[in-house]
């Protein structure tokens, strides 16, 4: 190989093509990431249920359908009989109605996208945070303006942490009512 | 049957090349053996890498990479199930005759914890290790799943209308001809069945029912009913006797009501009221958890305990018949009786010291009323017999207490020796076996097996598969108790229930309803249930003078799970003296005897396919998965025998090949040896674990006591490979002797020193240490373990493999140390190893402050929390193990393998055993590092209930698993902030003492010294 050549490759070749694989990798890192951890997770439900009109028009309450939401870990998806409670009444004769009433004649389980989910290793109580009077928006978004259920927040350790060492400088309202979320290991991996 | 073992021949030839391959996970020599670029076409590895790239191509472009799955709610949400809550039912468990009260925790409705139910009194809350892991058995995938009928000697899988349909035909039949209906079953206890057994005969009038225990105690039974004829037989009430003397007893661990008898027994084992320590001398050949905690413990051979108790009742009549309180004794007909015997004599001839049994003399003399004398349920006749006029003539009847009694009685051996012959010349046309397996337990001389082939119907009620329903012609699989309905009455006015907590997993009735059906005509799903119902509604509610409706009645007992009428009071006992004339006492020479047990773990044997109880170390030895003859070591090098090395036993000609293992504390020339195991027909996890002594026994046994007198041993030139988490050898060694009380591991002094302010705790003053102190604000968790209570059961480390998840590794692995339970009851053996006393220490994370474990993480996947945890956070961990060799009480457990994939083949990944997991704890996987956690999971769930309520955490809030099931609440958790609270308490007492204190890594779980009750005399 020629001097020059070498010289050539050294010089200009390599740390241009290194300095092009770090800006694509760094790009991609960042412009997908908000996609990699799910935000915008917009998957269609077998049943299309509007949290808009349910939660934000009707202004039903979170918890006459996420009856579990202070009591235990789960939040838990309602149940479909919990549906049924208005909807042997209301709106009998919509067709998304039609279709879960059919759900619950049938006696078949409906089966609901799951849109939020944290890793398996790690023990996340629905109870413990409701009950310190934080709101679901935080981590959910403001579901009473979706029509279709979303991910808006990441759903990251670091997400996690951001709040439990800043609780104040994102919920101004729990300022005085609650101190620093816990932050050992053993709060959420077991 | 050692040979199952062997995975090759070369491993039989080479035991020293198979052994490095062993212990090597990853063996250096081996080494791939092709060139794949010379391989024409396509070869694997491209192959793999072609579908590896077309499989990651595929992903990427698929649509939905972002998919969570769904998430599916209840369609009807069943009233008070919410996921994530966990539901408590109260039932009865039926693993043995004791039928202690159970809650059982339910999940999304299915059972993942058994715990005791505190409402029962028997129980008062707690149950065993056996007990414990009994869960697994509802999971255990080698259920029967089908109904199954033997056609030309093959087993042909059929639904259960036809298995059924035969049974219908097969009664007909049998009561048609006029001949008998054979019903064995176990004991039975419910008053319900009963009464169905008895319309069932009353409907077909040629059956006849036949109900036994395992190695029941017929020796016993006969020798009271000498004593006391026609009154039911009664137990020991530990908590009343002052001076207790064990004959081969094994109360604490087997046998009577033992959880019962814990419970009564450490109620005098108090250090705050040291003085009334009950004092405990054991006379045993095996070493039992019993005998470990004596006070004192003399091994003596089997053959010599008539000789002794007869010594021992002629040293009070004649030496000190004057300080009989009881009057009524007959003291000149004892006289005569046991003049022959003489107590010095005795001491020598056996070479005890004369003071040692002197001083029980003295002790139960001055104890009269107040003392006990217990006789396990293996000794023979004439040694019950003596227990009890010991406890008769020194008026110890008054410590007596009630002993669950089944409500038909039990039959004797004798009534299936006649069964047997029955059924050989065809009087039987059709035999059930209700969930029991006569063939196993019963000896080989009684022949049951064969009997049975002579019937031409054999119906075998099973859960899964036994002996007995090899030799049968019909299977029908039955629910497990935790899908079934029950009630059990005690015999003394105490009823409980028990209710199904899951639907049978499997196409499954319960066997009260399959009799039920035969009785009624007709096959009912839910028709027990009616019956029992209707049953209490009938017999049970009337009684009750309750002011409610029968519903809420009912509902209420089943909350409950028990229902208490006032306690029937045993009637006064008289002592038949006659019966004296009768008993022929005669010394016996000592010579090779043998005697068999109750196992600790296994019940009767229908626990043998339950890797959790199997892998369960023997509280003495530790052995785990199998079980051996216990031989002293003295014996042992007489006859050149070492741990492994099998011999055969001959016994009036019939043979056992076992291999031995040498347990200090044996008494001379006595081989121990533990019944249940060696079962030939069980799952794959039950196969080829252990040696069923059974094979030794012959009819006479069996209403005789379970020792065998003049057998012969002859080493065979076999070894066999026990897994055994101790060594004992080091005993003998003067480097390593009591290594353990001069390092200050156990601390133990005697009563007296301690009333005296003698005997003094070794503590260490806290050092400068290098970590910087933390202070810790709030609750910080803290453990204390009372040794004087704590008689190592087991209890505790079951309970902590259910609530915690904890794999079973398999004997392979436990002999190489990877067994997994987080928490272990060392035993520590001191003195000579003819007869030396045993320290127990339950031994789990110290969770100390200053944790060894937590600088060495290089990725601090250990470090602490602020309540004082020492966390261990799996999905960090690398497994570089540096915590665990750094640990100093070696409680860290690694995963080797992913051990629920490892073992047999996948065992615990087949889907029913999915359901066993607790959904609150991780189930780890290989390479990653565990171990106590102090059962955070409860911890988390206190917290989150106190906040929901609006109050502050309480140390009294949380319980771990193994503080619950321990029956001798020798096991102490809290708050140690909280001066209120008993682990604050503990924690600063006198006798407390930390393991290892001289390290400076501030342990949390505080130790209370034993205290042995001993004489002054002695102490030197």
């Amino acid at each position: 190989m020629r001097k020059s050549q070498l010289d050539y490759i050294l010089k200009v070749r390599l740390p241009v093509t290194v300095f092009v694989v770090a800006v694509a990798y760094l790009v991609t890192f960042f412009v997908s990431r908000p996609e990699r951890d799910g935000v915008g997770y917009m998957p269609d439900q077998p049943v299309a249920f509007s949290h808009k009109l349910h939660a934000g028009n009707m202004q039903i309450d979170c918890k006459y359908c996420h009856i579990s939401v202070d009591k235990g870990r789960f939040a838990t998806v309602p149940s479909t009989d919990i549906c049924m409670n208005c909807h042997t009444i209301a709106r009998k004769d919509r067709p998304e109605i039609l279709k879960l009433a059919q759900f619950y004649a049938d006696e078949r389980p409906l089966q609901w996208k799951r849109v939020h989910r944290l890793g398996d290793f790690a023990y996340f109580n629905h109870s413990v945070h409701v009950n310190r009077g934080i709101d679901c928006k935080y981590c959910h978004g403001d579901v009473a303006k979706m029509d279709k259920i979303q991910q808006v927040q990441r759903f990251t350790m670091g997400a996690c942490l951001e709040c439990h060492r800043n609780p104040h400088a994102k919920m101004p309202e729990l300022a005085g009512k609650v101190n620093k979320g816990p932050e050992f290991c053993g709060a959420c991996h077991r | 049957m050692d040979r199952k073992y062997w995975k090759s021949v070369e491993e039989l030839k080479f035991p020293a090349k198979s052994q490095m391959l062993k212990q090597t996970e990853f063996p250096s020599d081996i080494k791939e053996e092709f060139d794949p670029n010379k391989l024409k076409g396509l070869s694997r590895r491209k192959f793999l890498a072609i579908s590896a790239a077309t499989v990651a191509v595929a992903t990427t472009a698929c649509k939905n990479y972002r998919d969570k799955g769904a998430i599916v709610p209840y369609n009807q949400k069943p009233e008070n199930v919410l996921p994530g809550k966990a539901n408590y039912y109260s039932s009865t468990c039926t693993g043995c005759a004791n039928h202690c009260g159970i809650l059982i925790k339910t999940r999304e409705g299915r059972p993942i914890k058994v715990d005791g139910n505190p409402d029962h009194p028997g129980n008062k809350g707690k149950i065993c290790a056996t007990g414990q892991a009994a869960i697994l058995n509802l999971y255990d995938p080698e259920r029967y799943k089908k109904s199954y009928v033997r056609r030309n000697n093959t087993l042909q899988e059929v639904g259960f209308t036809a298995v059924y349909s035969d049974l219908i035909r097969a009664v007909t039949e049998a009561s048609s001809h006029g001949k008998e209906i054979s019903i064995i079953s176990k004991p039975i206890f419910s008053p319900s069945f009963a009464k169905i057994l008895n319309e069932f005969q009353q409907k077909y009038p040629t059956t006849k029912i036949y109900t036994y225990e395992f190695l029941e105690p017929y020796a016993k039974e006969k020798a009271w009913e000498e004593l006391y004829p026609n009154t039911p037989m009664l137990e020991v009430d530990f908590s009343k006797a002052k001076v207790i003397l064990s004959i081969e007893s094994n109360f604490l661990a087997t046998e009577g009501s033992f959880i019962k008898n814990i419970r009564e027994f450490v109620a005098n084992r108090n250090v705050d009221n040291a003085k009334e320590f009950n004092r405990f001398y054991a006379i045993e050949s095996d070493f039992t958890l019993t005998g470990a905690n004596a006070d004192y413990r003399i091994p003596l051979n089997p053959s010599q305990f008539t000789t002794f108790l007869a010594s021992l009742i002629n040293e009070i009549v004649t030496q000190h018949s004057g300080k009989l309180v009881n009057t009524s004794v007959p003291v000149s007909k004892l006289n005569a009786k046991f003049s022959g015997f003489n107590l010095e004599d005795f001491a020598r001839q056996n070479g005890i010291k004369f003071s040692s049994l002197q001083s029980i003399v003295s002790d139960l003399l001055e104890n009269q009323g107040k003392s006990a004398v217990v006789t396990g349920d293996s000794v023979p006749y004439e040694v019950h017999y003596l227990g009890f006029l010991l406890n008769e003539i020194l008026g110890n009847t008054k410590c007596y207490r009630i002993a669950p009694k089944p409500v038909l009685p039990n039959n004797r051996v004798v009534d299936f020796v006649a069964l047997s012959e029955k059924m050989k010349s065809g009087q039987v046309g059709l035999v059930i076996n209700l969930d029991c397996n006569p063939v196993f337990h019963f000896s080989k001389d009684i022949d049951l097996a064969n009997a049975f082939s002579k019937v031409s119907y054999v119906f075998t009620m099973a859960e899964s598969q036994n002996e007995t329903a090899e030799h049968s012609t019909h299977i029908l699989p039955i629910s497990h108790n935790f899908e079934s309905w029950g009630d059990f009455y005690n015999g003394w006015g105490l009823y409980s229930l028990a209710q199904p907590v899951i639907e049978p997993l499997y196409e499954t009735y319960q066997k009260e309803s399959i009799i039920l059906s035969l009785v009624d005509g007709k096959m009912i799903y839910d028709n027990y249930h009616k019956y029992l119902q209707n049953f209490w509604q009938n017999e049970i509610y009337p009684k009750s003078n309750s002011g409610v409706a029968f519903e809420q009645f009912w509902f209420s007992v089943l909350h409950d799970g028990v229902f208490k009428l006032e306690q029937i009071e045993p009637q006064p006992l008289v002592c038949n003296y006659q019966s004296l004339d009768k008993i022929a006492i005669n010394p016996q020479e000592t010579s090779w005897t043998l005697i068999v047990k109750k196992p600790y773990f296994i019940g009767d044997g229908r626990f043998a396919n339950n890797p959790w109880l199997l892998e369960l170390p023997h509280p003495i030895t530790k052995v785990t998965w199998d079980n051996y003859l216990a031989i002293s070591e003295t014996e042992a090098k007489s006859l050149a025998l070492n741990s492994g090395d099998f011999v055969e036993v001959q016994a009036d000609g019939k043979k056992l090949e076992a291999p031995v293992f040498i347990v200090p504390g044996i008494a001379t020339k006595t081989l121990a040896i533990e019944a249940g195991f060696g079962r030939k027909v069980t799952g794959a996890i039950g196969e080829n674990v252990g040696f069923d002594p059974i094979a030794l026994l012959s009819k006479e046994n069996f209403s005789n006591g379970y020792v065998l007198t003049n057998v012969k041993i002859q080493k065979l030139n076999r070894k066999y490979q026990l897994a055994s988490t101790v060594e004992h050898h080091s005993l003998n060694d003067t480097f390593v002797k009591d290594l353990h009380k001069s390092r200050h591991i156990i601390q133990e002094g005697t009563v007296e020193e301690y009333l005296n302010g003698k005997f003094k705790i070794h503590r260490v003053e806290e050092k400068l240490s290098i970590i910087p102190e933390i202070k810790y604000t709030g609750v910080k968790w803290a453990m204390a373990i009372d040794l004087n209570k704590c008689i190592g059961c087991g209890a505790c480390i079951s309970a902590c493999n259910v609530e915690n998840n904890v794999p079973v590794v398999g004997k392979d692995q436990v002999m190489r140390g990877r067994e997994m339970q987080w928490i272990r009851v060392d035993t520590y053996f001191s003195g000579t190893p003819d007869n030396p006393e045993v320290s127990l220490q339950p031994m789990l994370c110290q969770h100390c402050d200053d944790a060894p474990c937590e600088n060495v993480c290089p990725v601090v996947a250990t470090n602490h929390s602020p309540d004082g945890l020492n966390q261990m956070v799996y999905n960090r961990c690398v497994g570089t193990r540096y915590c665990s060799n750094n640990c100093p009480y070696k409680v860290r457990r690694f995963n080797f393998y992913d051990f629920r994939d490892h073992f047999a083949n996948g065992f615990f990944y087949q889907d029913s055993l999915r359901l066993l997991n607790n959904p609150e704890v991780t189930v780890r996987s290989r390479g990653v590092m565990e171990k106590c956690t102090f059962c955070i999971q409860r911890i988390t769930e206190a917290r989150q209930n106190a906040l929901a309520e609006g109050r502050e955490l309480k140390g009294s809030d949380v319980k771990t698993a193994c503080q619950e099931a321990c029956p001798a609440d020798a096991i102490i958790f809290g708050d140690m902030h909280d001066k209120e609270s008993e682990v604050y308490y503990w924690r600063n007492h006198k006798l407390g003492y930390f393991v290892l204190e001289e390290l400076n890594i501030k342990p949390n779980v505080t130790y209370i010294a034993k205290l042995r009750n001993k004489k002054q005399e002695d102490k030197a």
